[in-house]
């Protein structure tokens, strides 16, 4: 098969997503009482209602279209003052009643847009000489539906229904609200499709909609990619892709997928229309169902349920709720603290992180700020990551980063000393400075003691002086480190390379310092 | 009313009022009441087959409640002690719940409707199921998965239906009052029927929560009694406490029914269709009924005045696309897979559940299923179902437009007077006879048929039918009233049946 950039040399993709995004953070569902949860007992919340029982009837959330309202503003969307539920039917006992609670043709949400900014490193799966760009993205509709029932195959492959020896329902799930995002096909690579997903996903968590988790399928995302020659503007027969839990499973399947309908087309043989499913350990999709005929889902207005209205005044009520937004947060963190982009966009992406961010930078010169921006999203991360501690619960508070911070500037910690010290700050509590000699971890700034060790590093190395004289300044760091070592860490190492930089000068001047560099 | 006269003998001589009134005023128990009641069913309903299951045990602890509340000095309700029967597609805790079809065989209610946990809040006492067609598709009660009924005046003949138990039961004085459920006349044709008073509230008067659904934009639970003034009674009953949040469709209707008995009709305009009175079909003694009416409504101080209805005619096609298509969704969930009959030793799932359904399911649940789900297909949609709701819109305009000329609308029930069993073979022949309350169903607004006495040819009860605009059915009850004082029939119970078992 060829490579991705191959492909796209001569075949344009094109790329529409579908994104289910559970509203796990509302306290009940779209049309009864019971408590969302996750995680809990199998069928513990549930109702006539949400099982479907003979008899019951369903009641909207209102808090469930606040948040399709906020969700849709923050896209851009249309309000629709009415638009109304409908009933969608297919036999299947993850749906109680046989058919879901979802909308006809006019969705609360209809006609919206996001532009997303391609960084170049993601640009360059268009063409490899691309800069980067903005992208619209055309949001056709975002509507209102309940979720279905969560299914357990027991037995079955990866979990699915073949091979089972039985399959169990737990409908704690059935009835969660949920809203389906249908974008215009207008994405072009993997990479454009991934980044869109990551975009929204932000969003949705600044708005407090949800949790957005991929991995436990609270937020799900099909892809639907057809292929065209280059400079056709027909549309090509599309595939839908399942199973894409990961943003990288997203780019994966669509680059997989684009491959291998590449390959069909130039052998001469045809797609055929048809949802796949993504294998990550086989790193290939592979065919789930064909649609030979379009699902009949008999779709028209439930009866149960009113038409929507929404008035002026609720959708000016949700327009308020909406705190600052991704992009805006990023303007304002590269405007007025200097953030480099990424920076920003990285401390926009979360709310917790987000949050924490900006309760330290409170106050602080845009010096210090980006400092702590880079602590944080460097040292600190990289420690989150290797411990699986996180920013949410309470290792670090953001008053201790600014005092990290304030360790690093006057040189008293090092900075690759960063992580023993948070090692010991969740270990005992206490301040940060006192943690810091009790470790023995405090930077040593006096220049006398450090002197002593310069002139015994330099004493034993002769070798590295005369390659210093010839001009190779590169020993400087091998020196600097062995200052480092001597010193059991603690000194600091920019005051080591000025002292043997004074030393070794006085020991004569380098040779062609000019081109050295 | 008081009652200073001497107590009846017979549970079928007293009114659900004088129960109530009886009962609060500690001259009967609530626990003697349940026992003459359930006695009278005993001893009737061999004949009648009006239930399909006796609740004996509810009623009694009920009627024990309504008792130790009257001893303790406890506020009692409306219904304080009064027999209720309820249509067997209400869902009441401690009962099967069976829609009268084998699918629901052995359904038991893990709920209590929210009307039905309303008139028992009141102090009503439950005292059994009734029979009705299989989920409510009919007007004869013959498509019964378990037995027919029997009309109490003549037993060769049909109830009515769909709720043809609960008029039986009322007729036969089993109970003085039953709760039924009308799609396109399902209260009103078997009340017509059995000679008793039956009242389709306007559309979203009375919580569907717990009603099994066969056509949602369509259906209203209502009372059959012997007694305008019961039908009354109930009806503030049921609206009693407001609004019900488990309903969407539901609003808040004032308990000002009792309150509009006995207006007097000086200066009220009411209207008659002359094109439904020359209707082919309709049968001379059902069309003298109303000419009946009419004068007396004239003699009380009404006007009479013609209106027109254009687009009636088309309210039969309407129903029978807009029914079929709802009944079709809301019966989906009956797969056989976690309640209800399920086909046994299938090893596919699809395979299962299309058994369970072609098995479960009698005739007509299918017929009208397989008709919804052909209508909805897509491309066949818009030629019925889209044109069925602009047809609604036409006919919900059309009765508009008449009440801006007039207060209420005087048609027939039903065209003819009961039919015998297996009488009516052709469905559509079944369907032709919703003529008269379709309609209503259809805009939504309230009508209430109360009977005439009985036909000059068939001897049969016949009846007439008050149509208000909607959400002011209030004033049907003081015509209907009207109506009642002029015949003298109130409290009528079918003859062959009066007095056998239920002594107080």
């Amino acid at each position: 098969m060829k490579t991705l950039a191959e492909v796209l040399q001569d075949w344009e993709a094109v790329i529409g997503l579908e994104i289910h995004t559970e509203l796990t953070t509302l306290e009940t569902k779209m049309f009864c009482d019971c408590k969302l949860s996750h995680g809990d007992a199998p069928n513990t919340h549930v109702c006539p209602v949400c099982l479907g029982l003979p008899g019951a009837l369903p009641v909207p959330n209102q808090q469930a279209i606040e948040a399709i309202v906020m969700a849709g503003l923050a896209c851009n969307c249309d309000i629709q003052r009415r638009s109304q539920f409908y009933r969608k039917h297919y036999f299947y006992p993850d749906m109680a009643k046989n058919y879901q609670i979802t909308q006809g043709p006019v969705a609360i949400c209809m006609h919206g847009h996001l532009d997303l900014e391609i960084p170049t490193d993601a640009a360059a799966e268009r063409s490899l000489d691309a800069r980067a760009y903005v992208l619209p993205v055309r949001i056709q509709r975002i509507h209102m539906e309940e979720d279905a029932a969560k299914m357990v195959h027991v037995g079955g492959e990866e979990g699915r229904i073949s091979l089972a020896s039985e399959s169990l329902i737990d409908y704690n799930r059935c009835g969660t609200p949920l809203i389906e995002l249908v974008t215009e096909p207008d994405l072009r690579t993997p990479a454009e499709a991934r980044l869109f997903m990551e975009k929204l996903r932000q969003i949705f968590l600044t708005l407090g909609i949800s949790d957005c988790s991929l991995e436990s399928g609270s937020m799900r995302c099909d892809g639907n990619v057809s292929l065209r020659r280059r400079g056709s503007s027909e549309l090509g027969v599309k595939c839908e892709m399942k199973n894409l839990n990961s943003f990288k499973a997203l780019h994966d399947a669509l680059a997989y997928e684009i491959c291998r309908q590449a390959e069909q087309l130039e052998q001469g043989l045809p797609v055929v229309q048809e949802t796949r499913h993504w294998e990550p350990s086989q790193h290939c999709t592979v065919t789930m169902r064909v649609k030979e005929t379009n699902d009949d889902y008999r779709f028209f207005p439930d009866p149960d349920l009113a038409p929507l209205d929404l008035s002026d005044e609720f959708i000016e009520h949700c327009r308020l709720r909406i705190p600052e937004l991704p992009d805006t947060k990023i303007a304002r963190y590269c405007a007025s603290w200097g953030l480099r982009h990424r920076e920003a966009n990285m401390l926009a992406a979360d709310p917790i992180w987000t949050h924490f961010f900006e309760q330290a930078a409170q106050g602080q010169s845009p010096q210090t700020v980006q400092q702590l921006a880079k602590v944080l999203l460097n040292d600190v991360a990289g420690w989150f990551k290797a411990t699986g501690h996180s920013l949410d619960d309470g290792s670090l508070t953001p008053e201790q980063l600014v005092e990290l911070c304030h360790l690093l500037d006057s040189h008293q910690l090092a900075s690759n000393h960063i992580s023993a010290l948070l090692d010991l700050l969740v270990q005992q509590d206490g301040q940060l400075e006192e943690l810091l000699d009790q470790a023995g971890l405090r930077q040593i700034s006096d220049t006398a003691a450090l002197q002593k060790i310069v002139a015994a590093v330099l004493a034993r190395s002769s070798d590295q002086q005369r390659q210093y004289q010839m001009g190779n300044t590169k020993v400087l760091g091998y020196l600097v480190g062995q200052c480092m070592k001597e010193s059991h860490g603690s000194g600091n190492p920019k005051l080591f390379k000025e002292l043997l930089v004074r030393a070794l000068g006085t020991l004569g001047a380098p040779v062609g310092t000019s081109s050295a560099e | 009313m008081s009652c200073t006269t001497p107590l009846p003998l017979n549970i079928d001589q007293l009114s659900a009022t004088e129960i109530a009134h009886a009962v609060h005023a500690k001259e009967l128990s609530a626990t003697e009441v349940a026992k003459a009641s359930l006695a009278a069913i005993e001893a009737r309903d061999g004949k009648v087959q009006a239930f399909l299951e006796l609740s004996a045990e509810l009623a009694l602890e009920a009627a024990h409640e309504t008792d130790r509340r009257i001893a303790a000095g406890e506020d009692l309700g409306l219904l304080a002690g009064v027999p209720l029967a309820l249509k067997d597609n209400l869902q009441l805790l401690g009962t099967h719940t069976t829609c009268a079809s084998l699918m629901l065989k052995d359904y038991q209610s893990v709920y209590t409707a929210s009307c039905v946990a309303q008139l028992l809040a009141e102090g009503a006492t439950p005292v059994g199921k009734t029979n009705m067609d299989e989920f409510a598709f009919g007007s004869s009660s013959e498509s019964s998965a378990y037995h027919p009924s029997y009309n109490p005046w003549d037993l060769q003949r049909v109830p009515g239906g769909s709720s043809g138990g609960s008029a039986a039961a009322v007729a036969a004085g089993e109970v003085p009052l039953a709760l039924g459920s009308d799609t396109g006349g399902s209260i009103r044709q078997p009340a017509s029927f059995c000679g008793v008073v039956g009242f389709k509230p306007s559309y979203g008067s009375v919580s569907r929560y717990g009603v099994v659904a066969f056509g949602s934009s369509l259906e209203q639970v209502g009372p059959l009694a012997r007694t305008v003034a019961d039908v009354a009674l109930t009806m503030d009953a049921l609206v009693h406490t407001g609004r019900d949040p488990f309903d969407a469709t539901n609003r808040a209707v004032k308990p000002s029914f009792c309150a509009a008995l006995d207006q007097p009709l000086e200066g009220l305009r009411i209207g008659i269709v002359p094109k439904l009175m020359e209707l082919e079909g309709l049968s001379a003694e059902c069309q003298q009924a109303v000419l009946l009416a009419q004068k007396q409504l004239e003699d009380q101080g009404a006007h009479i005045v013609p209106v027109d209805l254009p687009h009636i005619s088309a309210a039969i096609a309407a129903y029978y696309v807009i029914g079929p298509c709802e009944a079709f969704s809301n019966l989906a969930r009956f797969d056989g897979v976690r309640y209800g009959y399920q086909e046994a030793d299938q090893k596919l799932f699809a395979r299962q559940t299309a058994l369970s359904r072609a098995h479960g399911f009698g005739k007509e649940a299918r017929r009208r299923q397989l008709l919804g789900a052909y209508l909805l297909t897509s491309g066949v949609y818009d030629q019925y179902y889209y044109p069925a709701q602009q047809l609604r819109t036409l006919i919900s305009q059309d009765y508009e437009r008449a009440f801006e000329r007039c207060d209420a609308l005087l048609l027939p029930t039903v065209p003819r007077t009961a039919f015998r069993l297996g009488e009516l073979e052709k469905p559509t022949e079944m369907y032709a006879a919703d003529l008269f309350t379709v309609s209503s169903n259809i805009v939504g607004n309230g009508s209430i048929s109360v009977p005439m006495g009985l036909g000059a040819d068939s001897g049969m009860p016949v009846s007439v039918q008050f149509q208000g605009p909607v959400f002011a059915d209030q004033r049907l009850m003081s015509l209907a009233q009207a109506i009642e004082r002029s015949t003298n029939w109130a409290g009528t119970v079918a003859p062959q049946f009066a007095g056998k078992g239920g002594e107080l």
